[in-house]
């Protein structure tokens, strides 16, 4: 539970993205569609297959302070509105003010700069009503309480966290480290910014299987395939995950805020129940760097990458339509 | 002894983790042998050919020059070649972000150059090793990208003073990056000037800095009243365009970065005395150890 | 001073009403017949100092006779005249239409302004203005009220009716209706009152609006070819929303009716059939003049009221601009109580009488008709550019006369936001290609392909209907919807739009086709007339239905799910992100590796749970201090494992400092020991204090954020 040493307001602001232009190396605009940008998921796509080499992205923004803030008897003086954009990955922070659309109106709007040589791939946005409260300057009396994904890659504006997904050839791969591999259908690599699946196009028709769209056996097979590939991927990500965490000075570690922390809140509830992420995640490092309880561990993790899947669908799908099929062979 | 590798690429390029991991070796790590770099060579994915920045030589040169001219004093080769390797790069953050290329400068390049920087060190009664984060670890403990955060985060605008006053405190690079605080210029400007003005100097007091500002930051918010100027893009991509033409970056005299607008002083000179009076007022000052 | 009927058919009429001959004139004015008729055929007109005797003869006044604005009270007084049992004995339920469904103001919103929508006066381009009064009458009032409706003659009829319809609804209805008048000591007088509007012309009995209105059961007479509604299944809803069968009617005519337009009166029960005094009724009833000329003058057809007698029966209107005004004797709203269980929020003290059932509360009455108005009308009530509405309307409350709920214009764009955005930037001609900003209204042409008539093959011509589509608000109601229009601007269609991806934006979409097109999309009339015979007479599809079938031929709807589909494609393509082919890839794979966003909080994990914090106050001590004191929920449990508390300070990122406790103090449920808090056995609830060592704060505590957590085990870190 939090508590804070003076006044603020109890609602958080309401930030809006009302419009993403991109300028272009000729000093153009070109004005996104509305599309690029998903309210309900509070995610811009910025990525856009005709333009992958915009200079910067204009966002339009509203922010909607809640009621109380701009009262004349308010506890507090000299209210602004700014917008912050921060990406971990580049350390990169834009501050941009937003402005009052009217005299004690509780809209505020204005318009944060995205630079494409600035970001990887994702940054987050929110927004802070700011003001002087008992004498100390720049409080923030309420902010947002979910932050905007702006996310200079991706075609599509889908919150949450996505990995990624390649195909190629392992045997004659230009990544000649996955040559060693040749002989396997997938491989995970979280090294990089974001884990990978690299799918080994050199079993043959395997990604054929994977793209395919078949019904029947065929379906239940691709299915079951799927849900197998996503839980070595999870337990991966997992493992992974754990196994980077940077420790305060008491030995207790600290949340993740890259992909890994998003992979931890996802599966902690399932590898330690019935305690808070933070609490889990406690338990999960302690067991990790002590002598003993990690081989112990593996069995939930397992689980909850198998949650994950949905391999137990996949499986007793699979299960019918074989029990189905051999039903037609005998009769 | 690490040596150089027999084979170094003419040309940076990207090493995933994953392909880099099997010259990780434990020789490598405690000091013993380095690799010879042509498998490694083999596994890299090359960037593309048309852009001088991505020439090895200049990169190399400058860490010789860092080895010889610090071998009394290696910890001081950090504020001579963060912004020399910066002037080197010049990357965006973008490219920077990508661990592949650190990767490849640390494993391909120079690795030893990190294993002259970063000796083996060992807890009680094992073996010392180098810590294998120096080689592909997080930015900021990286060998080299934690240099290049240090310069970009540091720099004020085109001027790299800053960064070498910066990376005098090991503390400071390593902390004000760990904890992302110097995202906002005007707060990285402003810690170099307190360290300046000696009001926080050894390492316990610059940490107790840094926390006490990453505390009240939590519901102050700086940029309210500590104002930075917009960023331009112009400038770094002329800057980086200038690279195809620029001679090797400066040895004695500190190089030129981008031609960006630099911090805003009043913004500056708000903070630190700010900053300064959260440290001085902090009550966990007066409490011995 | 009113310009008045002609002299000759006035007197001819008052003749009649005095049930008077020519000749019989002629001999009290000491003049010849011929002189009389010459008067009557507007071959001469009488010399003033005849005007006066003229007066006399006819029991009137001389401002009477030279105005000629009214008719004189000589003849039958106004009274009721209820329709003859049928001579074979048969008995109706009343006007099944009338009872057929519940009373429901928002019904009676949708048709009575449908209806005066197809009466508007379209010559000057002006909206019609349709006004509801809700007007509750109590004591004296009602008593003048009750009074003007001759009271007396019909309470024998609805005493009948109780009787002998008590297992009917209609009955039930009835006697409800009569018994809260008399035991509220209440009426609820509903008014419908259109200006601008064609008003009832025609005569009473021949074909016309009158009669359509006034004394045929269920029938059509639209005014245009795109009318939605008519006097038909709408007038019916009017009564249906009377507990007393009861409209009185006063209507300005556009057209005028034996040389007048002012003040035509008449009023019309409908009850079922019942025995009164040995009469058999056989179920509507009018209030009127005794007509002369039908046999022995009992029917009643509607009058030229004056002045006085308008105010009276509560009908007068505020000019003599054309229109209704239909007066609802008793109006009740039944469907409110299904729709208002749940949102009620009225104060008890406006209700209006505490054990009321909810059917007759006037502020819950306003505010389903300003809510229906604005959910039905809405497009004809949006303007925009040149274009003025087609409709205006408003509500207000009144009681005994005082106000309740001053007038209220109904704003489309208050309750159907971005539809009345959309269909005003298309007016305004502020429409966008492809929505690149939120709060735009992107425009798209969709073709429907009409079919020839007769069953002939081929394709008569293309219209190009209009789809508006713009951000949702989330006053709209259901989002991601299309609402389809034609030249009534009435919603036919509602439907979603299916198949859309995840994240999508919320929209609402507007198709405006037929006549509602514009002016110069091809084929507009047609398409209209096309749509219209598609349309069923609940106006809230278009499909297959016998007139298209008969006119075009069986798979003449088709052509209409054909222009759905464009729709629904065309509303894609603004709103969905077109994905790439390599986004496709793997697309089953990649979203098995999703992390999806939470968008509500997580559920709680299942497990032993533990105990937690479930209050904290905090405050800084004089030497800078945390003070705080917390309470903990404890679980039901046998067993509770030792819980410490740990304050941190949270940070702007990276890990947050923790403090040290000075003390830390039980105050119930539980014990202190070595810093981590013990809790008794079976207490539910433990309160401690703490205040932390202010030596290890790493800043003032005025800059800090304050984080109480509860940590498994004594140590503070089970980690």
């Amino acid at each position: 539970m939090k508590f804070y040493p003076y006044k603020r307001l109890n609602r958080p602001i309401a930030l809006r993205v009302m419009s993403a232009t991109l300028k272009l190396p000729d000093g153009t605009f070109d004005p996104l569609d509305t599309s690029a940008y998903s309210v309900p998921q509070r995610t811009v796509a910025l990525g856009v297959a005709q333009h992958e080499d915009w200079i910067s992205a204009r966002i339009g923004l509203s922010a909607t302070l809640p009621p109380g803030a701009t009262d004349a008897d308010a506890p507090w003086s000299g209210l602004r509105v700014l917008a912050v954009l921060t990406d971990g990955d580049t350390n990169l922070r834009t501050t941009v003010e937003l402005r009052q659309d009217a005299p004690d109106s509780k809209e505020w709007s204005g318009q944060i700069e995205v630079l494409r040589d600035d970001h990887a791939g994702r940054a987050s946005l929110a927004a802070y009503a700011v003001a002087t409260v008992d004498g100390v300057e720049g409080r923030s009396i309420t902010e947002t309480d979910a932050d905007w994904t702006v996310d200079v890659v991706s075609e599509e504006p889908l919150g949450g966290l996505r990995l990624d997904v390649k195909q190629a050839g392992f045997s004659k791969s230009a990544r000649e480290w996955l040559r060693p591999y040749a002989d396997v259908p997938w491989v995970i690599d979280t090294s990089g910014r974001l884990p990978l699946v690299m799918i080994n196009t050199d079993v043959e028709g395997f990604s054929d299987l994977l793209g395919g769209n078949g019904g029947g056996i065929e379906n239940k097979i691709h299915e079951l395939l799927l849900s197998q590939m996503a839980t070595d991927v999870w337990t991966a990500v997992f493992h992974s995950a754990v196994g980077d965490l940077e420790v305060e000075p008491d030995g207790s570690p600290v949340f993740p805020t890259d992909w890994r922390g998003e992979v931890l809140r996802e599966m902690l509830p399932d590898v330690a129940p019935g305690l808070h992420v933070e609490e889990a995640l406690r338990r999960v490092h302690r067991r990790r760097t002590d002598d003993t309880g990690w081989v112990e561990l593996q069995t939930r993790i397992h689980y909850a990458a198998v949650r994950r899947a949905g391999a137990s669908k996949a499986v007793a799908n699979a299960l019918r339509a074989l029990q189905q099929m051999n039903r037609e062979d005998s009769e | 002894m690490i040596e150089r590798p027999h084979h170094v690429p003419e040309r940076l390029g990207l090493l995933s983790g994953a392909a880099a991991d099997p010259f990780l070796t434990e020789d490598l790590l405690r000091g013993v042998q380095g690799h010879g770099g042509v498998d490694l060579a083999k596994v890299v994915e090359p960037l593309p050919e048309d852009d001088a920045r991505w020439a090895v030589e200049p990169l190399r040169d400058l860490v010789d020059d860092a080895m010889f001219q610090f071998k009394e004093n290696r910890t001081d080769a950090d504020g001579w070649l963060a912004p020399r390797l910066h002037a080197t790069l010049r990357l965006t953050r973008r490219e920077a972000a990508d661990k592949r290329i650190w990767n490849h400068i640390a494993l391909a390049v120079a690795p030893d150059y990190v294993a002259w920087r970063h000796l083996p060190t060992a807890s009680e009664g094992k073996v010392p090793r180098i810590n294998p984060v120096r080689f592909m670890g997080a930015p900021d403990r990286q060998c080299f990208s934690r240099l290049w955060w240090a310069a970009e985060m540091f720099r004020n605008g085109a001027d790299y003073t800053p960064v070498v006053r910066a990376c005098s405190n090991q503390d400071l690079i390593h902390n004000s990056l760990r904890v992302s605080l110097v995202d906002h210029r005007p707060t990285a400007q402003a810690l170099v000037r307190i360290l300046e003005r000696g009001t926080a100097t050894t390492g316990r007091e610059i940490n107790g800095l840094i926390t006490a500002i990453n505390t009240a930051g939590a519901t102050v918010i700086y940029d309210a009243f500590a104002e930075d100027e917009p960023r331009d893009p112009w400038a770094l991509r002329q800057w980086i365009t200038d690279a195809e033409s620029a001679p090797p970056v400066p040895r004695h005299v500190l190089p030129t970065g981008p031609d960006e607008e630099p911090v805003r002083e009043d913004s500056v000179a708000k903070l630190t005395e700010y900053f300064a009076d959260l440290f001085e007022t902090a009550p966990v000052r007066g409490r011995t150890p | 001073m009113e310009a008045g009927e002609e002299f000759g058919p006035w007197l001819a009429r008052q003749l009649k009403i005095a049930g008077m001959t020519q000749a019989e004139l002629a001999e009290e004015l000491g003049l010849t017949r011929a002189a009389v008729s010459a008067w009557i055929t507007k071959r001469s007109v009488p010399r003033p100092t005849v005007m006066g005797e003229i007066a006399r003869a006819l029991g009137t006044d001389l401002g009477t006779i030279h105005t000629r604005t009214t008719d004189t009270q000589a003849g039958l007084p106004v009274t009721w005249y209820h329709r003859p049992g049928y001579r074979d004995g048969g008995r109706d339920g009343g006007n099944a239409a009338a009872f057929a469904f519940d009373a429901d103001v928002q019904v009676l919103a949708r048709e009575t302004c449908q209806n005066s929508l197809d009466e508007r006066l379209v010559e000057n381009g002006r909206p019609v203005r349709v006004r509801y009064t809700i007007h509750e009458l109590t004591g004296e009032p009602l008593e003048a009220f009750r009074a003007a409706i001759l009271w007396d003659e019909l309470q024998p009829h609805y005493l009948a009716v109780s009787e002998t319809a008590a297992d009917q609804k209609v009955g039930r209805v009835v006697d409800a209706g009569v018994r809260d008048m008399f035991e509220k000591g209440r009426l609820i007088l509903l008014r419908v009152d259109d200006y601008n509007a064609s008003g009832l012309t025609g005569d009473d009995y021949d074909d016309g609006k009158f009669a359509a209105v006034v004394r045929r059961q269920l029938e059509s007479l639209k005014s245009g070819s795109s009318a939605g509604g008519s006097y038909g299944l709408g007038k019916a809803t009017l009564w249906a929303t009377s507990a007393l069968g009861m409209v009185l009617i006063n209507s300005t005519l556009s057209v005028p009716h034996e040389g007048r337009t002012e003040r035509r009166v008449i009023g019309r029960l409908e009850l079922p059939w019942r025995s009164v005094e040995g009469r058999e009724c056989a179920g509507p009833a009018w209030l009127g003049r005794p007509d002369p000329e039908t046999p022995g003058a009992e029917v009643v057809r509607s009058w030229w009221a004056d002045t006085e007698t308008v105010e009276r029966l509560h009908l007068a209107r505020d000019s003599d601009e054309p229109g209704t005004s239909f007066l609802i004797v008793g109006a009740h709203d039944v469907a409110s109580l299904a729709s208002d269980k749940a949102d009620s929020v009225i104060d008890e003290d406006e209700n209006g009488g505490s054990e009321d059932d909810g059917t007759r509360d006037i502020t819950v009455m306003h505010r389903r008709l300003v809510e229906a108005l604005g959910r039905d009308f809405w497009a004809a009530m949006t303007g925009g550019g040149s274009r003025l509405p087609l409709l205006e309307t408003s509500v207000r409350t009144l009681r005994n006369g005082e106000v309740v709920i001053p007038e209220e214009k109904v704003d489309p764009g208050v309750t159907q936001p971005s539809r009345t955005r959309a269909l005003r930037a298309f007016y305004e001609g502020t429409t966008v290609d492809r929505l690149t900003q939120a709060g735009q209204v992107a425009l798209r042409n969709v073709p429907l392909r009409l079919p020839l008539t007769g069953g002939r093959r081929g394709t008569l011509g293309i219209h190009q209907g209009v789809l508006l589509v713009t951000e949702a608000e989330d006053r709209d109601g259901v989002p991601n919807q299309v609402h389809s229009l034609r030249g009534n601007r009435m919603t036919v269609r509602k439907a979603g739009v299916s198949g859309l991806p995840l994240g999508v934006n919320t929209f609402q979409a507007v198709l405006l086709v037929g006549q509602a097109a514009g002016d110069s999309a091809p084929f507009a009339v047609e398409a209209e007339e096309f749509l219209r015979a598609a349309e069923p007479p609940e106006h809230d599809r278009w499909g297959q239905t016998e007139e298209l079938t008969l006119r075009w031929s069986h798979s003449a709807h088709y052509r209409i799910s054909r222009l759905t589909t464009e729709v629904n494609a065309a509303v894609k393509e603004l709103v969905v992100r077109p994905k790439s082919a390599g986004s496709q890839e793997n697309a089953k794979l990649r979203k098995k590796l999703t992390v999806q966003r939470k968008t509500s909080a997580p559920k709680r994990a299942s497990g032993p749970t533990l105990p937690e914090l479930d209050g904290l106050t905090a405050e800084i001590g004089a030497a800078g201090e945390w003070r705080i004191t917390a309470e903990v929920k404890l679980p039901r449990a046998d067993e509770l494992p030792a819980m410490s508390p740990v304050v941190l300070l949270d940070v702007r990122s990276g890990s947050r400092p923790k403090l040290d406790w000075a003390e830390l103090v039980a105050v119930d449920g539980c014990e202190v020991e070595g810093g981590a808090l013990r809790f008794a056995p079976h207490a539910r609830r433990a309160v401690f204090k703490g205040f932390t060592d202010v030596t290890s704060h790493p800043v003032r505590s005025e800059f800090t954020r304050l984080v109480l957590e509860l940590r498994a085990g004594a140590q503070g870190s089970e980690a």
